[in-house]
This record gives C-alpha cells, sequence and structure tokens, in this order.
C-alpha cells in the first residue's frame, strides 16, 4: 500500500490492475460491498471505481481532484452515499460533507450513513433551487456534483456561484446521455466545456470509460 | 452603519457591514427591533461566517432532522400503489416459477392430471384438496402411469401446493388493495385502464402528478423507451406502444390497427389523469 499523488488517496497493484484505498475514518464499518485491507493500525476501504466517478477520474489519470483534510464539501446528488463516503474518509474527521439529493428513497439510505459517520449531514432538496437551501449549508471548499439531469451545467454554475469559496474546486460529473442521448458525447462535452469556462477554470478534464460509459469530470477551479 | 439581518437553521444573525457577526439570537423578530432597520444580507458574501465548528455541528444536527421529516411526511398513495404493483408482479413470477415445478413434482404420482389441465392456479388448488382416485375419475381416466408414492413424499408435494394456493390469494388480496386505493385516489384512470395498468404508469413515472404533466404521445410509449431511444439514435423503426399494449383493447387488436389505437388509448389515459390531478372527482 502506497500513498499516491493525489492527497489521501491510497494505491496498490494488483497484476495489471491499479486498485485505489481511502484510509477509514470509521474502522471495521463497510458502506458498499466493498474490500477492507488492514495494514497496521490503519484501515483502508477499497475504492471501486464502477461505483465512483471520482475513482474512474482518479484512475483515468487525473492529477489533482482538490480535496483536502478539514475541507468542507457540498456534495449535489449524494445518491446512497458510496462517493460520499469515501470523500468524507478524504476530509477527515474535521472536515464536513453536506451531501444533497432530491429523492426520499436514496436519501434514506444516506441517512443511515450519517448516523455512521459524523462528518455528513443530508438535504432533502432540489438542487436545482439553490435558495431554498442557502440557509441550511455554509459556504463550501469543494463542490461535486453528480445530477443526471438535462441542465446539469446551469445547476452547477448556479451552486458555484452562490457556495463555492473563491479559489475552491468544482467537480462535475457529466453524464451526456441525460442532456441528448442523440448526440456524440464529444460534441456535448464540447458545449458543456464552453458554458462552463466562462465562470471557472478548467484545470483537468477526463472521460470516464470504459468504467461510465458517456460520462466524463470536469475539475476546475474558481 | 447598516447592520444586515441573515437567518438560517443555526440561528438568526446581525452582520456589520465588516462582515463580522455582531450579535445572534433565536429570535428574528427582537434582533430586528434591537438593530433598528436591518436589511437582508447577501447569502454570497455571509454564507463564509458560518464555516466554524459551532455552526457546522448544528447544520448537521438541524439537518438530519429535517431531512428525516421530510421523508416521513413524502410518503403518499402514489408510493403504496407502486409498492403493491410491484407485490402484485412478483408474486405472479414466483407463483408460475413453484407452479412449474410443482406439475414437474405432482406429475411422477398423477401425470394424466397435469396434462389434463393448463390453469396453474386451478392445478395447485386441486392438487392440495383432492386426492389421485378422485382427480383421475374427474377427468375420466381409469388408471395412471404413474408410481406410487407413500405419505410423507405426498404430504410435501402438498405442501408446496397449498403454499402456491396462499401466494394466489395473497396477489389477488393485494391486488384488491391496490383497486381500493385507486378507486378514490385516481378513479377515472383506474375506469380507462383498469389496475395493473394504471398502477404500472404510476410506478413507472413515479407518482400521478408527473403522469398528469407528461404528454400523451409520451403515455403511449412508457415502457418502451429501449425501443424508443434505439429509434431516435439508429432511426430504426419506432415502437408503437409500451406499456398501454397490456390493454385489451390493444392486445387484442390486430397488428395493423395497434399504433392507432395506441394512440387513441394514450389519449384517453392522458385525459383522465389529468382530470383525477386536477379535479378529484369521478367523471
Amino acid at each position: 500500500m502506497i500513498e499516491s499523488s493525489i492527497f489521501g488517496v491510497y494505491e496498490e497493484r494488483n497484476g495489471k490492475r491499479r486498485e485505489l484505498y481511502t484510509k477509514n475514518l470509521v474502522p471495521g464499518m463497510k458502506v458498499y460491498a466493498e474490500k477492507l485491507v488492514s495494514k497496521g493500525q490503519d484501515e483502508f476501504r477499497q475504492w471501486d471505481p464502477r461505483k465512483s466517478k471520482l475513482a474512474a477520474a482518479i484512475l483515468k489519470g487525473s492529477p489533482n481532484i482538490g480535496i483536502r483534510k478539514n475541507d468542507i464539501v457540498l456534495y449535489l446528488g449524494c445518491s446512497t452515499g458510496t462517493t460520499v463516503s469515501h470523500v468524507s474518509d478524504l476530509v477527515g474527521a474535521e472536515g464536513f460533507v453536506f451531501g444533497l439529493d432530491s429523492s426520499p428513497r436514496v436519501l434514506r439510505d444516506f441517512i443511515f450513513l450519517c448516523e455512521k459517520r459524523k462528518n455528513i449531514t443530508a438535504l432533502l432538496e432540489d438542487a436545482n433551487k439553490p435558495l431554498d437551501y442557502v440557509d441550511k449549508v455554509c459556504q463550501v471548499d469543494i463542490l461535486y456534483q453528480d445530477i443526471a439531469q438535462r441542465n446539469q451545467p446551469e445547476i452547477f454554475l448556479k451552486n458555484v456561484d452562490i457556495f463555492l469559496k473563491k479559489g475552491g474546486y468544482a467537480l462535475f460529473a457529466v453524464k451526456s446521455r441525460s442532456i441528448d442521448v442523440t448526440k456524440n458525447p464529444k460534441v456535448i462535452f464540447q458545449q458543456v466545456r464552453s458554458e462552463i469556462e466562462k465562470k471557472l477554470t478548467i484545470i483537468d478534464y477526463r472521460t470516464l470509460d470504459p468504467f461510465e460509459l458517456d460520462h466524463c469530470m470536469f475539475i476546475c477551479k474558481k | 452603519m447598516a447592520n444586515y439581518i441573515f437567518s438560517n437553521i443555526a440561528g438568526n444573525f446581525v452582520i456589520d457591514s465588516g462582515n463580522r457577526i455582531i450579535d445572534k439570537s433565536s429570535d428574528a423578530v427582537a434582533l430586528r427591533a434591537k438593530y433598528k432597520a436591518v436589511e437582508h444580507a447577501d447569502a454570497k458574501i455571509v454564507l463564509s461566517l458560518f464555516r466554524g465548528k459551532e455552526y457546522l455541528s448544528a447544520f448537521r444536527e438541524k439537518n438530519l432532522a429535517i431531512s428525516k421529516e421530510k421523508i416521513r411526511l413524502s410518503v403518499n398513495q402514489d408510493n403504496l400503489i407502486s409498492q403493491s404493483m410491484n407485490a402484485m408482479q412478483e408474486m405472479e413470477k414466483v407463483s408460475n416459477l413453484l407452479s412449474k415445478r410443482l406439475r414437474e413434482w405432482y406429475s411422477l404420482y398423477n401425470p394424466e392430471f397435469s396434462e389434463s389441465i393448463s390453469s396453474n392456479s386451478k392445478f395447485s388448488e386441486l392438487v392440495s384438496a383432492k386426492s389421485r382416485e378422485e382427480l383421475l375419475k374427474e377427468i375420466g381416466a381409469k388408471n395412471t402411469m404413474g408410481a406410487d408414492l407413500g405419505k410423507t413424499d405426498l404430504d410435501a408435494i402438498n405442501v408446496l401446493a397449498s403454499a402456491i394456493v396462499r401466494i394466489n390469494a395473497t396477489k389477488e388480496s393485494t391486488r384488491e388493495y391496490a383497486e381500493n386505493i385507486m378507486k378514490s385516489y385516481c378513479p377515472n384512470l383506474l375506469g380507462v385502464a383498469g389496475v395493473s395498468l394504471s398502477a404500472r404508469l404510476i410506478e413507472h413515472t413515479g407518482s400521478l402528478k408527473k403522469l398528469a404533466f407528461i404528454p400523451s404521445s409520451t403515455i403511449q410509449l412508457l415502457g418502451a423507451e429501449k425501443a424508443l431511444f434505439r429509434h431516435m439514435r439508429t432511426g430504426s423503426r419506432p415502437p408503437r406502444h409500451g406499456f398501454i399494449s397490456e390493454h385489451q383493447s390493444i392486445c387484442s387488436a390486430p397488428q395493423k390497427e395497434r399504433g392507432k389505437l395506441a394512440r387513441q388509448l394514450a389519449a384517453r389515459i392522458s385525459k383522465a389523469v389529468k382530470i383525477d390531478y386536477f379535479r378529484g372527482k369521478h367523471d
């Protein structure tokens, strides 16, 4: 197990494959069916790139995902909390994650995760209407968005504008199929890029195949 | 010096023009009275003030409580309908699977009877209720090529048969339950489309509200998404109908008429749903 160039992410080689790990904040606890590995005093959780787009972006070679210890993160589209649990590992006990989703069904599972990890909270809100939850969150260092909506870039920019601090990182997973199924994903990614370039500096762009088809990840700085 | 007021779930705060919190209270009205003529603060600027530990723990506790309450309130008739709908479908599947096994198993003992009756539910009912001799007499067969099984072997078969009978009865009562909900919740849709189709449409879109807001051309193709997107991507032939093909008027129609009928039925369903959602009375 070696520490990778990305903060808090550990790596191990399994034959030809690279496997990612994060240090488990709550030792002994699994979140989904991931592998737990103990090394000395620490316990590590395997980070599955097929279930988490952030892990996929790292494996595709992102040099920097911007997340540091003690960061405050706003996570739009947290679903049941697979990726959130790893982000929560990365920011550590002093950091904090606001997880937001609009579906009561998945948030129900997410709340059980929140009860086990002290640095997460859950919001049942529509990310399209940031003014509805402006009184429930604070300014954040990292904004992560993974929402399958047609107006994903618009939602992203709205939230970046209000909640992200200056100099903070914004991570944006784009699903081209929910913007337009008929168009070539590359064309859509290009459109999204020109749209978010007006407000943010893009430092990295990765397509996520073969882990996720027709998805890409933008890492930007405000 | 203008002061600003900002309220969030951690409390109400008075912020001065240098962006510092100068006072806080749980009572917004009292704060307003104390600092006369306070304006609302710009969220973009003041949100940075709440990054401290004490605020984060307040955010955590309050947000969890609010979300739990919202989840509690989010349960509605649509959820009940889709759960009962899914339960019905799954019981149907299980019942068919087990019935096939029962037929195989029972045929060791009495193959003639299994051959003569096609309805699964009737088969399991009769097997669990009657003996081989009675059943043979019913179908007019004199003797059987089945093996003679002992009492313990027959008992095991009977247990399975009565389990299937119970599953079928549960399915029926679930169906009645769903129908009763829909009679008051979406009577017009129920009248046009019937229990299982109505439930399926609600289940697929998520709620009656969503169903009421989508056009009838979309209703026509609900459940045929795969074929539709294939059509849009590759230009193959478009689908004519989705779930609504299970409706009596379509599944019994000749191939040529199906597209037209599907369009008409979708239009009728669309109207019925809109009446149900916006008026809520039987029409």
